[in-house]
């Protein structure tokens, strides 16, 4: 009996998610909440995949705005171009552009480490918002790139903003399972040897620069299905997709949540939104609010959110 | 089974290999002995290919392996039981020696969770070093001793073809050093032990063949008897131990 309980559970939570629209319609304010919680689940999924290498790998990436922006242009181009409004295309074309550039990106900052990794990927993350910047016949440039086509599965439409967020939703859960299966695999097991010490593991044979490689890849493809999802949401694509100010949002997500927690990020991004989005409505300099949060975090709960919570809950059941 | 042939290793001015030609026979149980700055630890970091060698070949079972990565040689068979614990030390003791185990099947398994009979094989390994029931512990939060004693259990779980020792007794107690002093002469008679040690003690115990590095040179190779019996060698060396 209780062995259904935990599964009930998650999948009664995971319906509420996707259902939120519907039934929060009574709601005055149900279309603004449903927005916000959209781009939540959106920032939630970059962070998720950025925490694949700040928390499981240990490799700090501050350019992973490049691969979100990158799948984000990829999946909104390619609809143009190919006057498609296939999701399966769209999302395709989002995982494979930004998985290659990952790949390119990170052939070179995968043999660097710590501050210099940190760097390198800040570095390359402000080429690519140059050439998105530069290359204004494909990319709108300052202007950006707007009107983007909602897309279509199987004769379902996702045009409306309920429906939208429904394939939001889908998609962040799919990345959820995704990042819980690979924290339980033998890969996401070697993810944290690599974090804890790269040198032993080399020594007992694993190959630590193709396997840096490999995370750096699928964190890539990742933020690349989260870029298309934000491109669909808004119908458009702007320089700020690559910029650092994203990256730094998501890394900061990952840090107040908590690193390597698995559902760290997604908490981490809610609160950084929350601050960013809602809290001016309410209260004069929300923006300075969230530095400070983040000072708070940095300097006393390494740990984020989750940490905290997981202290605590240990000290009562002490 | 690991030789060496002219190997040199220059850092800067400094030749810390000088030329090192050393053969180690399968099976054998060889220790190297020398005063501190003797090049000891440089001809580790050539041989698990840490450091490449500026002149020189490196031999594996016939085969030449100079310059190969370190993951190469891991793969070939070589492990390397470090002077400083090399551990995943937030990590519990059984995934520390788990994730050698693993490593021969390789990290690209994304979407299944480690099979059973690697953590078994883990447990297995444990109790080999002394750590039975110690398995859950994390590895930060092990005495000294026991650290040493993963350490091992951690290179040995690659199943090795050649160990080099790094100082195994370091910083132990007389009490831990007699238990990992006979830990290590229990290992299986078909594995290539190379052992860098000061206390000779464990060396004279443990070593079927001693060689003596001075100044990045081998100065002296023989049994332990003979080596003990060589003039130079204690002169530049035993002397200042054994006296």
């Amino acid at each position: 009996m209780k062995r259904f309980v935990a599964p009930v559970a998650l999948s009664l939570a995971a319906a509420l998610l996707v259902g939120f629209p519907i039934w929060s319609a009574p709601w005055e304010s149900s279309r603004y909440a449903t927005g916000i919680l959209r781009d939540m689940l959106i920032l939630g999924i970059l962070a998720l995949s950025l925490d694949l290498l700040v928390g499981s790998a240990g490799m700090p990436s501050l350019g992973h705005a490049a691969y979100f922006g990158a799948g984000a242009y990829a999946a909104a181009i390619a609809g143009q171009r190919l006057g498609s409004d296939d999701l399966l295309l769209g999302l395709g074309a989002a995982i494979l552009v930004s998985a290659f550039l990952a790949l390119v990106i990170g052939s070179v900052a995968v043999r660097a480490a710590g501050i210099f990794f940190l760097m390198l990927t800040l570095a390359f993350a402000q080429m690519v918002f140059a050439i998105a910047f530069q290359a204004a016949d494909i990319t709108g440039g300052s202007n950006g790139f707007s009107g983007v086509r909602r897309p279509m599965l199987f004769g379902l439409d996702f045009n409306g903003p309920d429906a939208l967020f429904h394939l939001v939703a889908v998609v962040f859960l799919l990345v959820l399972l995704l990042a819980w299966r690979l924290r339980s695999s033998a890969y996401g097991r070697a993810l944290v040897g690599l974090r804890e010490n790269e040198r032993r593991m080399r020594a007992l044979g694993y190959d630590t620069t193709r396997l840096k490689l490999s995370a750096f890849v699928v964190a890539g493809a990742i933020a690349g299905v989260g870029g298309a999802l934000q491109a669909y949401s808004i119908r458009f694509v702007s320089t700020n997709d690559v910029g650092v100010a994203r990256s730094v949002e998501a890394f900061v997500s990952v840090l107040i949540g908590g690193a390597s927690t698995l559902v760290g990020p997604v908490i981490g991004a809610i609160v950084v939104l929350f601050i960013e989005r809602v809290m001016p409505s309410y209260i004069a300099f929300a923006e300075t609010v969230l530095g400070l949060v983040f000072i708070v975090f940095v300097l006393a709960a390494r740990q984020g959110i989750v940490g905290l919570v997981r202290a605590s809950y240990a000290r009562v059941r002490a | 089974m690991i030789e060496t042939r002219e190997l040199r290793r220059d850092f800067g001015g400094i030749k810390a290999l000088a030329g090192v030609t050393l053969k180690v026979a399968e099976g054998e149980r060889r220790a190297i002995i020398g005063p501190n700055g003797a090049g000891k630890t440089t001809l580790f970091n050539v041989l698990t290919g840490e450091l490449e060698p500026t002149a020189g070949e490196v031999r594996l079972a016939g085969e030449d392996v100079t310059g190969r990565r370190p993951h190469e040689l891991a793969r070939r068979g070589v492990a390397r039981m470090y002077q400083r614990n090399e551990l995943f030390d937030p990590l519990p003791a059984r995934d520390n020696v788990a994730i050698g185990v693993a490593a021969a099947a390789g990290p690209y398994r994304p979407f299944r969770t480690p099979p059973a009979s690697e953590l078994a094989a883990a447990d297995e390994l444990l109790e080999r070093v002394g750590l039975a029931g110690r398995g859950s512990v994390a590895a930060r939060a092990l005495s000294h001793g026991e650290r040493r004693q993963l350490e091992l259990a951690v290179a040995l779980a690659r199943r090795p073809r050649v160990l080099l020792l790094d100082e195994p007794t370091a910083g132990m107690s007389p009490a831990e050093t007699s238990r990992i002093t006979d830990l290590i002469s229990s290992l299986d008679q078909s594995l290539t032990l190379v052992i860098v040690e000061h206390d000779m003690d464990v060396v004279f115990r443990l070593a079927e063949r001693i060689t003596v590095l001075h100044e990045g040179r081998v100065i002296a190779e023989g049994t332990p008897a003979q080596v003990r019996g060589d003039t130079l060698v204690n002169e530049v060396y035993l002397g200042k131990v054994v006296a």
